[in-house]
């Protein structure tokens, strides 16, 4: 029996790397073909001398990009607003979390609750109320308004998310601060922030690629090109020029980089965090 | 803050230390209403955010659904009139027919990829860390830059896809990827899975890891093959994760409009029409906010019970 067993496992080694193969084809072909797209002359795009791989690289379509196409502003708009979002989630957060990880108080439970549900109801459901009521306070195409419809779904992650992480950190730690002398907020910033920088980490991750990635608020609320982020504007780029694929590949390579960037650095604490910590692992 | 340090820390005898801990602890459960008062005050923000940016727009929704109000005009009170509306038009019922297949055939499809994906990354082998990190990648990506990205590589005339089929000679026409209607659903579903499949295998590889070795050690002598391990131990270890990872994706998975608006825009003939997309045309399209918020309130009922479901996981997951 033992001889068979290792015998399958062979067989299933060997299926495994014929798969695992296919897959990272599979996965990779369409970032080969965006890389390849925005190194090719229009020539070579387009029409019946199409090519599969760029002859003649050339770094115009990166030119024409930065030259005559507002992508900085986008960049500048997305980086502005993603920044902005994180550090505001990080403070409402971290108090929040810390109020339910370690205060007792009337509706605590009915609080946590609240925020998974928060966090679940989906922003397409929200939008078109979002949209009359930032054009009725005059939100609508701002970054304030795009920054506070974003924390709607940042701010009851990173408070679940922490709760949890704090929740972890020994009470002992804190009692000695307590009896030290030291305030509540001042054992939150002293003693508790301090022993959760990994959990501070994953969460500013989250917000920072979750508001630098979203679409559809972005797409609704703003207009103007001094607010329009990187993700409306790739879209911008297809209603105003059909013929417009090389800059756009070039943009949509780029600004896929910040969250790939920030995902390499994080990934090791990603898995957990994705699933509100619910997969332990 | 911090008083000075307290002379009594700095001995190493225990009953000086223990004093002032019994008395802080006393001095704490003292103070239960001032912590009361803090804790409402720390969490201020927090709740004004879920009531201002989510409770009250929901309920704003639910009002709106019931007025005829155009974009940037006042609407009236018009009843269930657009509900009534709503359920007598094909296209609604179409709408619920492919949001139906859209959601199950992405999320069974993501669920078997991602499992096979997470065994064969399981398997020890040479480079696994950077295949891992390279099949991650989609996910990492922004949805809009994938969808665009595929929309590119279906290009009739000059796509990816067209001219590889070409030069390899498995075609000579060109095929309409996104406007044949019978390719058009199966065209957006391939990009949702890829995209989708590496949350699954990420976190069905996180469960994979967490089962103890021994298991399958013991199950080896035992003479029970691959394939009765796989049955008697991998699955059951893993259907905590199994079902979390599906309710998520199927929330997200139904509601997000990114890769039709993209891709096809509902199109051909309403074949990709989904719910998401349909409240989006309806509302920004048509310029009708309140017909817009009944299509969106019309599909919410299914999505409710999972978003309550999934609640309850979370809870009872954190509260152990």
């Amino acid at each position: 029996m033992p001889r068979t067993t290792s015998g399958t496992r062979r067989l299933f080694r060997w299926i495994g790397n014929g798969l695992l193969l296919v897959m990272l084809v599979w996965t990779l072909v369409p970032f080969y073909w965006m890389i390849a797209t925005s190194l090719k002359a229009d020539r070579e795009i387009y029409g019946f001398e199409a090519t599969l791989v760029p002859h003649h690289p050339t770094l115009a379509a990166y030119v024409r990009l930065f030259q005559q196409t507002p992508f900085l502003k986008y960049v500048r708009n997305s980086t502005i607003i993603a920044v902005s979002t994180t550090a505001v989630s990080l403070v409402f957060g971290c108090l929040g979390a810390y109020a339910l990880a370690r205060l007792r108080f009337r509706g605590r439970r009915l609080i946590a609750r609240g925020l998974v549900f928060t966090y679940l109801v989906p922003p397409s459901l929200l939008f078109i109320p979002l949209f009359a009521m930032m054009s009725a306070l005059s939100l609508a195409d701002t970054h304030q308004g795009l920054i506070l419809a974003y924390l709607g779904f940042t701010v009851p992650f990173c408070t679940w998310l922490l709760m949890g992480y704090f929740r972890s950190v020994p009470l002992e730690l804190e009692e000695a601060a307590l009896v030290d002398g030291c305030t509540r907020l001042g054992a939150l910033i002293r003693v508790v922030l301090p022993m959760s920088l990994p959990a501070l980490a994953v969460v500013a991750f989250f917000s920072f690629t979750q508001a630098w990635n979203e679409f559809l608020y972005a797409n609704v609320f703003v207009n103007s090109v001094e607010v329009r982020t990187i993700t409306t504007g790739l879209t911008m780029f297809i209603i105003e020029d059909v013929f417009f694929w090389g800059p756009m590949m070039g943009a949509a390579f780029l600004s896929a980089l910040p969250p790939l960037v920030v995902y390499l650095i994080f990934q090791r604490w990603v898995v957990k965090g994705l699933t509100l910590g619910a997969v332990k692992g | 803050m911090t008083s000075g340090v307290d002379p009594a820390l700095l001995y190493p005898d225990e009953r000086a230390v223990a004093t002032p801990v019994l008395r802080a602890r006393r001095r704490l459960s003292l103070t239960r209403r001032h912590e009361a008062r803090l804790a409402y005050a720390l969490l201020l923000p927090v709740l004004l955010v879920i009531l201002g940016l989510v409770a009250y727009p929901f309920v704003s929704a639910v009002y709106l659904s019931l007025q005829n109000k155009p974009v940037g005009a006042r609407g009236h009170f018009v009843g269930l009139a657009n509900y009534v509306e709503l359920f007598r038009d094909e296209v609604f019922f179409q709408t619920v027919r492919n949001t139906i297949v859209y959601t199950t055939v992405g999320v069974s499809l993501k669920f078997v990829l991602g499992l096979t994906m997470a065994l064969i990354l399981d398997q020890k082998r040479r480079f696994n860390n950077v295949f891992r990190m390279l099949l991650f990648i989609p996910w990492a990506v922004p949805v809009v830059i994938a969808a665009l990205n595929w929309r590119w590589i279906f290009d009739d005339l000059s796509g990816f896809l067209n001219n590889f089929l070409i030069t390899v000679g498995l075609t000579r026409d060109i095929i309409s990827w996104l406007a044949d209607p019978r390719l058009a659903m199966g065209c957006v579903i391939a990009v949702v899975v890829w995209q989708g499949t590496p949350f699954y295998t990420m976190t069905f590889l996180a469960g994979l890891q967490a089962i103890p070795h021994e298991l399958y050690e013991a199950a080896e002598i035992d003479g029970a093959s691959v394939v009765r391990q796989f049955v008697h131990i991998t699955v059951p270890r893993l259907r905590t994760i199994f079902l979390t990872t599906v309710m998520l994706s199927t929330i997200w998975t139904a509601t997000n409009l990114q890769f039709v608006l993209i891709l096809t825009r509902g199109g051909p003939a309403n074949r990709t029409e989904i719910f998401p997309h349909l409240a989006y045309v309806t509302a920004l399209g048509a310029r009708r906010l309140g017909m817009g918020a009944a299509v969106s309130l019309a599909f919410f009922p299914l999505l409710v019970i999972l978003i309550i479901l999934l609640t309850r996981r979370m809870l009872s997951q954190t509260d152990d």
